[in-house]
């Protein structure tokens, strides 16, 4: 130990080590040829004896320094710095390597980095890979269940090690009692069970157990994020027994959880957990959906064995709530409902379900592109190695061996990598807050992408794995020339060295077709997006500021219509805003209720009830929306409280069950679907052209548009207004009028409804313009790889085209001789390339709106491109052949 | 590629025995010295090239059985000196210990032998 921290120390002293040794020796030598001098030996004889007794003084040397340092890291700094002297001394070649490189290492980074955070990291709790997550399908919604469902699961000890619940993370209320405005906060509830199942630990006072959550309303507790605690109350250790206002409840504060833990969920981070048994709703209902389901594995049971028992739990559950409801519309949707196990470890994401696969694809094509990158600079030091000829066959003559020159073109490699990484750690850095942009801001909040020590490992993986693809073939053939021959020819390029241009050349045709598959990506994503573009949702989506109202808690559905009626009088006389309305859940507010219905008179519900569409809507909903109903009328402010029952229904309600109906204004339908004629009648009043009210990929269903009554349903509505305002200074006045009518009340989630349609297909931008910016960048790789290699080639042909211009050719035969060349590659490249993008395409097929994978023109388009741009590339190279001075390049061989 | 030198090579351990004894007997001494006094006291039986000491004192320093320090030798010249530690006088004990075994055995094996 002692003697590797003496070598190492060793190192940094070089320079007086090789001094004092030197001296040594020549002390040692005077004191001989004294010592023979006294003899009477003559000093020239004295001096030359002493030499010959040492003997070989060099080579004691060497031995000496081999023993002093750490021979290896002595070699390694020293092809380090010389290294880092050669990147120096070429700094276009480096600037355009380590470009190239950067942005390859920084795409595959921020991809990553969005892999890692969604899919890959693991939860900070006990034994994570023994989660799961009891996923619900079928029926309403995904993901989400009731409550009933958990306490079921909570029964099978023999499955699972534990079964656990949590709801989503809502935004409520909060008061420390010091603040004056109103502030938000992230809850989630929780089953007693939670943190123990979890194995997440206390960092101050104590985690729920099973016992604090038992009786509705009875456990008025709560347990705060450890950054909750960190951020808004400074660790204040006085926080235990503190009581705080959450959701206008007062909960006492019983524990902090261990620092680092959010909750299960990856894209909404929770501040803090509240006991289930507060849930301020039916809590035993079957058909409330609202909690997640999570258990921990038995680790002896497979994990088939358990979807399989889930399967079955979930039928005998089913059958005993809804089994006596098997014959109607409801009963048959409830009894669809399946359990899916699926694995729980790395938590519960709905963003992953929309991003996952997009994420997958753009892995992959990034991972293209860096392999273009390294095709690129691979091409760019074979081109370097030719020039660094001479050198190479000096350094061999001296003694070096091949083992020692390809090394030392590794670590030249490697620096280029690292470099290339550190910049594109940057890029990274930067592209990963441009694709957070494209997130819809209900897509999460705390959602992390920053990157982690994993995102850093990967991203040097990838750069050694890179310097090692495009650093090890150059490196073997450049070391691979016979010295005197290199000496000879002085170190110019011999003709005629087909192997190492047809190794070039195959880079470049490879580069070729990478960028056809990258380029047809972007070219599918771009016109699929297009299309979604175009699609006519039916109504006028710009200048429509949508949001909505927080109200306090207390308040009634009778106060919430009141102060709504009193703030929509207000706005319209606020000027610039021409019209305002309101609905339930509202356009693009991911969701709609279904209800079921008969029409008296129509074939279609002659035998059972049929589900549809229902929205609750307000007076002139439709013309804020910059619609008029194809017949009849909407609702004005007297159909709000008016006791006769009536609705605005879709063309596709037309269609679907009064079909050949001149005007179905004044024809009924009826909520009541128990009995073929209905019960209590609903007038129909108007007929609304379709619209697509929630979604551009999907059809328009069949809709019944009813006045929105408060209390009816129990989630707020969605206010609407249109104005010639921009955003900036409408939402102030807003707000102005708001808090001038009563500041308890505040505004939440305000969002143009342009944005809003927008947030529905952020999947489809996000792909669409990443995909964009990757081919473009293949493109700018693949040019830059033809240029490299015509120009190349025509440098090495000077001679020739020198002779046959001498002979007679055209100039204009000599560029169209050069730029065949080009598009030869580019022809080799398309041919390998297209059927690549074609597989390509198959897979990504559904990510696809409205077109095919084979989609006929974005093929030619992306031939075109590649054609333009290899012209493009191989154009200067041409007109440099065409300018070659005979007399010139005769005289040069 | 190297050039080999036609003298035999002196074994290595053997050779730091011999310099750590000299060091011992002689007190402080600088190579030269050192040298001097190897191949006295091997009567020239050993064939020494004088430079293969010096990487064998470097040896001996970096395991810290040696120390050096730079001073003025008897004709008043700067040399450097070298000086056995404590480490290197235990390290004297257990090399004689362990080639007085070497010898008896091989001498076992010559008695066979005859």
């Amino acid at each position: 130990m002692r003697t590797l921290w003496k070598r190492l120390t060793a190192l940094f002293s070089i320079g007086r080590w090789d001094r004092e040794l030197s001296e040594e020796v020549e002390v040692h030598l005077e004191m001989r040829a004294a010592e023979l001098r006294q003899q009477g030996v003559d000093p020239d004889a004295a001096r030359e004896a002493a030499r010959r007794e040492f003997g070989g003084i060099e080579q004691m040397k060497e031995a000496y320094r081999d023993r002093r340092g750490v021979p290896w890291i002595e070699m390694l700094a020293k092809d380090v710095s010389y290294g880092l002297r050669g990147l120096r001394r070429n700094p276009a070649f480096t600037l355009a390597a380590v470009l190239s490189l950067a942005l390859g290492i920084g795409a595959n980074t921020a991809i990553f980095s969005f892999i890692n955070t969604l899919m890959l990291r693991m939860l900070p709790v006990e034994k994570p890979e023994q989660l799961l997550n009891l996923y619900r399908t079928g029926g309403w919604g995904k993901g989400y269940a009731s409550y009933p469902l958990y306490l079921e699961f909570r029964k099978h000890t023999d499955l699972f090690a534990g079964v656990f619940a949590r709801s989503g993370a809502d935004k409520v209320r909060f008061d420390a009692g010091h603040s004056t405005r109103v502030e938000y906060v992230q809850r989630e509830y929780v089953t007693g069970n939670y943190f123990d199942a979890l194995g997440v630990r206390p960092a101050i006072g104590r985690l729920f157990k099973d016992e604090d959550s038992r009786t509705p309303q009875g456990h008025p507790l709560v347990i705060l994020s450890y950054d909750f605690w960190h951020n808004r109350l400074g660790l204040d250790p006085a926080v235990l027994g503190r009581v705080l206002m959450v959701d206008e409840q007062p909960l006492t504060v019983i524990g902090v959880a261990a620092p680092g833990f959010h909750g299960v969920e990856v894209e909404n981070h929770a501040d803090m957990w509240v006991p289930a048994m507060m849930f301020r709703g039916e809590i035993m209902q079957p058909g409330m959906h609202w909690v997640w389901i999570m258990a921990r594995s038995r680790p002896e049971i497979p994990k088939s064995r358990v979807q399989a028992a889930a399967n079955t739990i979930m039928q005998q559950y089913l059958m005993s709530v809804y089994g006596s409801q098997r014959e109607s519309a409801f009963g048959k949707w409830a009894l669809g409902q399946k359990i899916e196990v699926r694995q729980g470890g790395v938590g519960i994401s709905l963003l992953r379900e929309a991003f996952g696969k997009p994420l997958t694809l753009l892995m992959a094509a990034v991972g293209l592109v860096l392999l273009i990158a390294c095709a690129n600079v691979a091409n760019l030091l074979i081109a370097r190695g030719s020039a660094r000829r001479r050198e190479i066959a000096m350094r061999f003559s001296l003694g070096a061996t091949r083992w020692r020159l390809v090394r030392q073109w590794l670590i030249e490699s490697l620096l280029l990598a690292l470099l290339g990484s550190i910049l594109g750690l940057a890029f990274a850095i930067w592209g990963e807050r441009y694709m957070l942009l494209f997130l819809p801001p209900a897509a999460g909040e705390g959602f992390d992408v920053a990157p982690d020590a994993t995102v850093l490992g990967f991203t040097l993986g990838i750069s050694v794995l890179a310097a090692v693809l495009f650093g090890l073939a150059p490196a073997l053939r450049a070391t691979s020339l016979d010295p005197t021959a290199a000496l000879k020819d002085g170190g110019e390029q011999q003709p005629g060295r087909g192997a190492r241009a047809g190794f070039r050349k195959a880079l470049v045709v490879l580069q070729v077709a990478f960028s056809v598959v990258l380029v047809v990506a972007a070219g599918l994503f771009a016109h699929s997006l297009a299309g979604l573009r175009s699609i006519n949702p039916g109504f006028v989506a710009h200048n429509v500021m949508t949001f909505s109202l927080d109200y306090p808690q207390v308040w009634k559905g009778a106060d919430k219509e009141k102060h709504r009626e009193r703030l929509l009088a207000r706005l319209t006389e606020v000027p610039g805003i021409s019209s305002i309305s309101y609905g339930v859940p509202g356009p693009y507010r991911g969701g709609s209720w279904s209800a079921g219905i008969r029409v008296p008179g129509s074939a279609r519900t002659a035998r059972e009830g049929v589900e549809v569409d229902e929205q609750g809507i307000g007076p002139a909903y439709f013309e804020t929306i910059g619609m008029r109903p194809l017949r009849g009328r909407e609702f004005n402010q007297g159909d709000m409280r008016s006791t006769r029952k009536i609705a605005v229904v879709n063309e596709a309600f037309v269609r679907e069950f009064l079909p050949g109906t001149q005007d179905p204004v004044g024809r009924i339908l009826s909520f009541d679907d128990s009995k073929p004629e209905g019960g209590e009648p609903t007038y129909i009043v108007g007929v609304l052209r379709d619209i697509l009210h929630d979604g551009l990929k999907t059809r328009a269903k069949s809709t019944v548009y009813v006045p929105f009554c408060e209390g009816g349903v129990s989630f707020d509505p969605t206010l609407l207004v249109r104005a010639q305002l921009p955003a900036a200074s409408l939402l102030p006045a807003i707000r102005r009028e708001l808090n001038q009518l009563n500041p308890e009340v505040a505004l939440v989630e305000p969002r143009t409804l342009r944005e809003r349609v927008d947030d529905s297909i952020f999947v489809d931008r996000i792909i669409a313009t990443l995909s964009g910016f990757f081919g473009a960048l293949a493109l700018l790789l693949a040019a830059i790889g033809i240029y490299g290699v015509t120009a190349y080639a025509v440098t090495r042909r000077t001679a020739e085209i020198g002779l046959r211009i001498a002979l007679g050719a055209a100039p204009a035969r000599i560029e169209c001789m050069v730029l065949l060349d080009g598009l030869v590659l580019i022809a080799f490249g398309v041919a390998i390339g297209l059927p690549l993008s074609l597989a390509a395409g198959r897979i990504s097929a559904s990510l696809l709106f409205g077109i095919k994978p084979n989609d006929p023109p974005t093929l030619v388009l992306t031939i075109t491109a590649l054609l333009v741009i290899g012209v493009l590339a191989a154009f200067l190279p041409a007109r440099r052949a065409a300018a070659v001075e005979p007399i010139e390049a005769l005289r040069h061989e | 590629m190297s050039t080999r030198n036609s003298k035999p090579d002196v074994l290595q351990g053997t050779l730091d025995l011999m310099v750590l004894r000299t060091l011992e007997s002689m007190g402080p001494q600088h190579g030269f010295g050192l040298a001097k006094r190897i191949q006295q006291i091997s009567d020239g039986a050993l064939d020494l090239n004088q430079g293969t000491l010096y990487p064998a004192l470097l040896r001996l320093e970096q395991r810290g059985w040696i120390s050096s320090r730079w001073g003025a030798s008897d004709k008043n010249r700067r040399a450097k000196f070298y000086e056995l530690t404590r480490a290197g006088r235990k390290q004297i004990a257990r090399e004689t210990d362990h080639w007085a075994r070497i010898v008896a055995l091989i001498e076992r094996f010559l008695r066979v032998a005859e």
